[in-house]
């Protein structure tokens, strides 16, 4: 099951031109892998072998791939307005976006922090003991900044209407061709059938 | 008509008074221009007549602040947007950072509201007029500059047409010419028959938009 997961999502990201994404995305699994084959082959303690740690890796490419093509072929606003047009609660939605959100946002901030205190003195760069030094008066600025930009959000939400009651209204909605429906379709059946299998092998049936 | 009342206001958790007993009108049109050192509670004062305190962050007000003659304490968030928009000083935590385009970002306020597609268009439109920035309205919200941002942050305010608005330092972050471009948006909202308070440390922009001028 794995391995067509891994196939199908292959398959849509060429078609999708996102295929270098996906690679590196396969790429940056190389340390787990290693240490799969490690931990299963080469040490007695692991012992489920070769089978085991391919599988465990190909478990790990299924999670993975669909994600990061989720991701590299949709925009955020456009996942967020889906959602909300199927009916998913404003509220749901807006902290699944602020959770999308919240990476670039921290590495902004964090890139802000470093410059200021920069500005200040300090020594960020050097030898190991210079930067480790350094990361106190990073990080303590960091994590408070973020937390009173959350309570900044959060009013500045509220001057929106954003507790209005009733649904949102929704300016356009992503377009959804009959094509794509049977695709999704098809690949709800797949997984059912892949779970039943699976169930079916486990039980003996 | 926003109005307070001999309005004092502490945060949760505080037992001082950030806000000491002050009474104050903003009539419809009128820019009411608010100074004073840091510490004096402008911030406060803005939160207060808005409602936002304590109906939002809690805290204990004493006195009485209407808002078209009804009390702050009466209303519902969503409501005190309808009637009175606040600007803080960073206008960049004011913008959601969800929307693919200013347009999109000015029309979050009215889809909130869930309006008709036509109303919200029509509500969206006119607050980017009315401030003049109608050709950012395809621009990505996270590439504007300090003073775009601003009045793009104004524009999502206008764009639930409040009655009132409360500018908190809208020009701190903004440089000489930036300021000059929200000062004349602010002469332009009050010009509409919006009522607004504006707190601020550059008393000659004070000077420039205000009809009047108070002292914390």
């Amino acid at each position: 099951m794995a391995v067509g997961v891994a196939l199908l999502t292959t398959l849509a990201a060429m078609r999708a031109g996102r295929i270098r994404r996906l690679a590196l995305a396969a790429l940056a699994l190389t340390p787990v892998a290693a240490s799969s084959l490690l931990i299963n082959v080469l040490l007695p303690a692991g012992g489920g072998g070769l089978a085991t740690a391919v599988a465990a890796l190909l478990r790990l490419l299924g999670t993975t791939l669909p994600l990061t093509l989720l991701f590299a072929t949709t925009d955020a606003p456009d996942l967020l307005n889906d959602l909300e047009a199927r009916g998913i609660g404003r509220r749901a939605v807006f902290v699944l976006g602020a959770a999308l959100a919240a990476v670039p946002r921290a590495q902004a901030r964090a890139v802000d922090v470093i410059e200021a205190q920069r500005a200040r003195g300090l020594d960020t760069e050097g030898s190991w003991r210079r930067r480790l030094r350094g990361v106190v008066p990073l990080v303590t600025p960091l994590i408070i900044g973020s937390l009173a930009e959350v309570e900044d959000r959060t009013l500045a939400l509220e001057v929106r209407a954003f507790g209005a009651p009733g649904r949102r209204t929704l300016l356009h909605r992503p377009p959804d061709s009959g094509w794509q429906r049977a695709a999704r379709w098809a690949m709800a059946g797949l997984a059912a059938l892949g779970l039943a299998t699976r169930a079916a092998a486990v039980t003996g049936h | 008509m926003i109005v307070l009342d001999q309005a004092s206001y502490r945060y949760r958790g505080t037992s001082t008074w950030a806000l000491p007993p002050t009474s104050l009108e903003l009539r419809p049109g009128e820019v009411v221009g608010v100074v004073g050192a840091n510490e004096r509670g402008k911030t406060t004062l803005c939160m207060v007549a808005a409602g936002l305190a304590p109906v939002t962050i809690g805290g204990e007000l004493r006195g009485r602040v209407l808002i078209d003659g009804r009390p702050t304490v009466e209303l519902a968030g969503y409501e005190l947007a309808q009637r009175c928009g606040v600007l803080f000083d960073n206008p960049t935590v004011q913008l959601t950072g969800l929307h693919r385009t200013v347009y999109e970002e000015v029309a979050f306020g009215p889809c909130n509201l869930g309006l008709p597609v036509a109303e919200v268009h029509e509500r969206t439109r006119a607050a980017l007029r009315m401030l003049a920035v109608e050709h950012l309205a395809e621009r990505n919200p996270g590439h504007l500059s300090g003073g775009e941002t601003q009045l793009v942050a104004l524009a999502g305010l206008l764009a639930l047409r409040p009655g009132h608005l409360v500018l908190d330092e809208p020009t701190s972050r903004l440089d000489p010419d930036r300021s000059l471009q929200v000062a004349d948006a602010i002469a332009r909202v009050a010009e509409a028959g919006v009522g607004v308070l504006l707190t601020e440390h550059d008393e000659q922009l004070v000077a420039l938009v205000s009809g009047r001028v108070v002292e914390l």
